[in-house]
Parts: structure tokens; C-alpha cells; sequence
């Protein structure tokens, strides 16, 4: 079906936006709630990779929209993340594994994410070291707690919406 | 399997191009692109705010009538207070126009006051943020101050359709003039945003403080616009200054800390004080936004 990862953007948009009124009630502790990196991952291991590309391009811009990081930064860094993960779909057989792959591309990416804007206001340094990983090490923790926390519930709505469009389980070829 | 591996290769070959294109492009397309996303979530997001906005109504409808007759007492009292303030202060205002038209002065910009409820806000150790639900339907151009009663919040930095973003006076792109008080020779100092520790307090420094001013004793002297750079009204309160000020490294100055005068993340309302005449600056941003458009 066409119009798969469109769909399945859809039934991911609300868990994205539940992430930011989340982010809206951590703003006084400096926390920014991010799950695009999860949210990327069982879609990627039933789309095809066309599908899964474009899916993963708008995850990551809707993130970055309102945020002032470096244009298409999150949003590439997804793609290509898409691109491995469909073509590697034998890493994404069990629950354990998707869980897995959730969790370091969620990190992965907000780890991307966190470099950019300090690189593009100046604060990534060897000199600013010191301050910046600190930060960086509470932002993942923040991301891998809400990664543990909502791979469940935005699994299982994916999944609903995939079996919906009848989109095959994980196999070998993309 | 040779057949996915050639797919994969094919792939990252078109990824890397897409990138090249993407680095390559003219920045209306990355700004068009940008702007596509953002007027997609606004309808939620709206939405969501408006639903805030009905729970408070039903909150304040459950109050009782004894409530309700004695917060009208209230702002029947202060209303009648602030009608003898106008009258003192509209006889003030004429008599200032009439000084400045004697003396030639240039007169201050005049700003349109635009009520504004916040949306969102979002914060991370690089950005502190609001999102409010004005955009440029309603008139709010970017750089215009961002006010609460007389207190500096911030400046808009992005406007979209009917909502647009502002950067908090903690964020670190926010940069503005001041004076201090207690400074009797009315000497500028910088005030510029910081990039904030996670769980720890969002603040501002303090830049370019003379070495000879020494705060009162006990107490945090406040910290105002100068009205300088065309952006901020003068005497506006941006907040205080924190008692540990420290000397600069190369010893020609002061820096400190600035305590904003509100707790940035718990306003519901503010005011985008939008210039009835626009700056040159601003000129140049609209066309630049026309050409794009």
C-alpha cells in the first residue's frame, strides 16, 4: 500500500505530540521529552525503504520544526538510520531487539540533536567540555527513561496501525 | 539477499546526493520545508491550548457567587484606583508632548499591544522557548518585546501563521542593553542569555558591569532596558542582579548573574508590544520574508 507510511505517521503524530506536551511540563528543569528516535524503529521493520525513508524524514522534521536546530540535521540522521535498519530487518525480529534498536537510536539521535545546537551557539569545545557532556549524559537519560516508558503503548498502536494496512512482518528482503 | 544489499547500496548512494542537494539549496526551500511542518502541528497545538483555556473557565464557573461578588469588589476598587492613575498620567502625557515638540526631540517608538496566551513551552540546556497563539495574522513581526505587566520576558524570533516562537531573556540567543540600579552615572551593561545546566535554574549573565559600581548592601538591584537599539521600551525590568559578581579575566570589568523577574515557565498571558512604525531592521526582514513569500 502507498500511502502505508502515511497512515502510520498519522497513528505515530499523537505519541509525538504527547512527547511535547511532556517537553512543555519539563521546560522549568530544562528537559526536552524526545521519542522521534523510537518512534522510528518497528515502522522501519515492515515499510519498504522508500516508505520508511519518508516516514522517518517527516518524524524528524516534525521534531526539529519548532526548534532551532541546524535544518534537515535530525531529519537526515533519521533517514539514514531507516535506510540501515531496512536493510538490515533481521535485527529487528523480536520484541527485545526492537526494544533494543529503540533505545540506541533514540540516543543516538538525541545525541545529534544536543551536539548541533551547541555547535552552531559555540558551547562544543574542549575547553566547554566539561559543562557540555554533563548535560548531554541527563538529556539521554531523560530520552532513554522515556524511551523504556513509551516503547510499549507506541509499539502497540504502530502495530494496530500496521496490521490495519496488512504491512508484512520483518523478513529478509526490503 | 544480493538483491537487498544492492538496494541498500543504492540507497545510501541517493541518501548522499539528497544530502549534497539539501546542503546545497536555496535557503527558502529548507525555510519552506521548515514552515510546511510547523503549520501542520499548529491545528493541534491550538487545540490543546483552548482545551487549557475551557478547563480554567469551568474551574472559575464552579466558584460561588460570595467568591465571584467579592473579586468584582476587588477589581472595582483597583479599576477606580487606575482611572485617577490615567487621568495623572494623560495630563503628564501632554505636557511631554508639548516639551518634546518645544525641544525638537526625536520621539520614542510607539507600540500596539497585542494580548497573547501561551501555547507551549520548550527547553533544553540550548534554548528556552514559548510558543504563543498570535502569529502574523495578527499583526506580530519578529524582534518585537515580549512584556508581562512591566517585565521583560523575552523577544519574538520566529512568526508563523497564528502562532509564533519567543526567546525567553534566559535563552542564549537573547541579547538586550541595561542599566542598573543604583547606577547613578546611568552606564550601559549587556545582558545576554546562558546556556542553562539541566535541573538547575535558567539564568542571564550580566556582561561589561564598571568596576566602581558596588551594590547596596542587602540588596538585588533591579535591572532595566535602556530603551537603546530601537527594541525595548526604557524601564522596563528585566530582573536583578545576583550578589556574587565576580571581575572579568582581563580585570576591566564586572560580570554577574541575572535572576529573571518572573518565573518564565508559569505565565499563561503576555503582551508582543508590536512598533506601530517599523524599524529599518524590520523593513529589510519583511521584504526578505516577501521575496520568499
Amino acid at each position: 500500500m502507498s500511502w502505508s507510511w502515511l497512515i502510520i505517521l498519522l497513528a505515530t503524530y499523537p505519541w509525538l505530540f504527547a512527547a511535547d506536551l511532556l517537553s512543555d511540563w519539563t521546560a522549568p528543569w530544562g528537559f526536552n521529552v524526545f521519542v522521534s528516535g523510537a518512534a522510528i524503529v518497528l515502522p522501519c521493520s515492515r515499510l519498504r525503504r522508500w516508505q520508511a525513508v519518508l516516514f522517518s524524514g517527516c518524524v524528524g522534521f516534525l521534531f526539529e520544526a519548532r526548534r532551532p536546530i541546524p535544518d534537515g540535521i535530525l531529519a537526515l540522521a533519521l533517514v539514514a538510520v531507516a535506510i540501515f535498519l531496512t536493510s538490515n530487518k533481521s535485527l529487528l525480529r523480536s520484541t527485545p531487539r526492537l526494544l533494543r534498536a529503540s533505545l540506541i537510536v533514540n540516543l543516538v539521535a538525541a545525541t545529534l540533536w544536543f551536539s548541533a545546537v551547541a555547535l552552531t551557539l559555540g558551547q562544543l569545545s574542549f575547553r566547554n567540555l566539561g559543562d557540555f557532556l554533563p548535560q548531554l549524559l541527563l538529556q539521554l537519560i531523560a530520552s532513554a527513561l522515556v524511551t523504556l516508558i513509551l516503547f510499549w503503548p507506541l509499539s502497540l498502536s504502530q502495530i494496530a496501525a500496521l496490521d490495519h494496512m496488512n504491512a508484512p512482518l520483518a523478513n529478509e528482503t526490503p | 539477499m544480493d538483491k537487498n544489499r544492492q538496494g541498500a547500496k543504492a540507497s545510501y548512494v541517493a541518501f548522499f546526493v539528497f544530502v549534497a542537494i539539501w546542503i546545497l539549496s536555496p535557503s527558502f526551500v529548507r525555510m519552506g520545508t521548515r514552515e510546511a511542518f510547523v503549520e501542520f502541528q499548529a491545528p493541534a497545538l491550538h487545540l490543546v491550548a483552548k482545551g487549557r483555556d475551557l478547563a480554567r473557565f469551568w474551574e472559575l464557573k464552579s466558584k460561588s457567587a460570595e467568591e465571584l461578588a467579592a473579586a468584582s469588589r476587588d477589581l472595582a476598587r483597583i479599576n477606580a484606583a487606575l482611572e485617577l492613575k490615567v487621568r495623572t498620567l494623560e495630563d503628564i502625557r501632554q505636557e511631554n508632548i508639548r516639551l518634546r515638540e518645544l525641544a525638537r526631540y526625536a520621539a520614542p517608538r510607539e507600540f500596539l499591544t497585542i494580548v497573547a496566551r501561551v501555547a507551549s513551552r520548550d527547553s533544553s540546556s540550548w534554548w528556552h522557548r514559548i510558543i504563543l497563539r498570535k502569529g502574523r495574522s495578527d499583526g506580530v513581526r519578529p524582534g518585537c518585546p515580549v512584556v508581562f505587566s512591566d517585565r521583560v520576558i523575552g523577544k519574538v524570533s520566529i512568526v508563523h501563521l497564528n502562532t509564533c516562537e519567543v526567546d525567553l531573556v534566559t535563552s542564549p540567543n537573547f541579547r538586550c542593553t541595561a542599566y542598573l540600579e543604583g547606577d547613578e552615572q546611568g552606564r550601559i551593561v549587556l545582558v545576554s542569555g546562558l546556556p542553562a545546566n539541566s535541573l538547575g535554574t535558567a539564568r542571564a549573565k550580566i556582561a561589561v558591569i564598571p568596576m566602581d559600581y558596588l551594590p547596596s548592601a542587602g540588596q538585588s538591584p533591579k535591572v532595566v532596558t535602556t530603551g537603546m537599539g530601537g527594541v525595548f521600551p526604557a524601564g522596563l525590568i528585566i530582573g536583578t542582579l545576583d550578589a556574587n559578581i565576580r571581575t572579568t579575566q582581563d580585570g576591566n570589568f564586572k560580570e554577574g548573574t541575572l535572576q529573571p523577574s518572573r518565573n518564565l515557565f508559569s505565565l499563561q498571558e503576555v503582551s508582543v508590544l508590536v512598533p506601530i512604525h517599523p524599524a529599518a531592521g524590520e523593513i529589510l526582514l519583511e521584504k526578505r520574508y516577501e521575496d520568499f513569500q
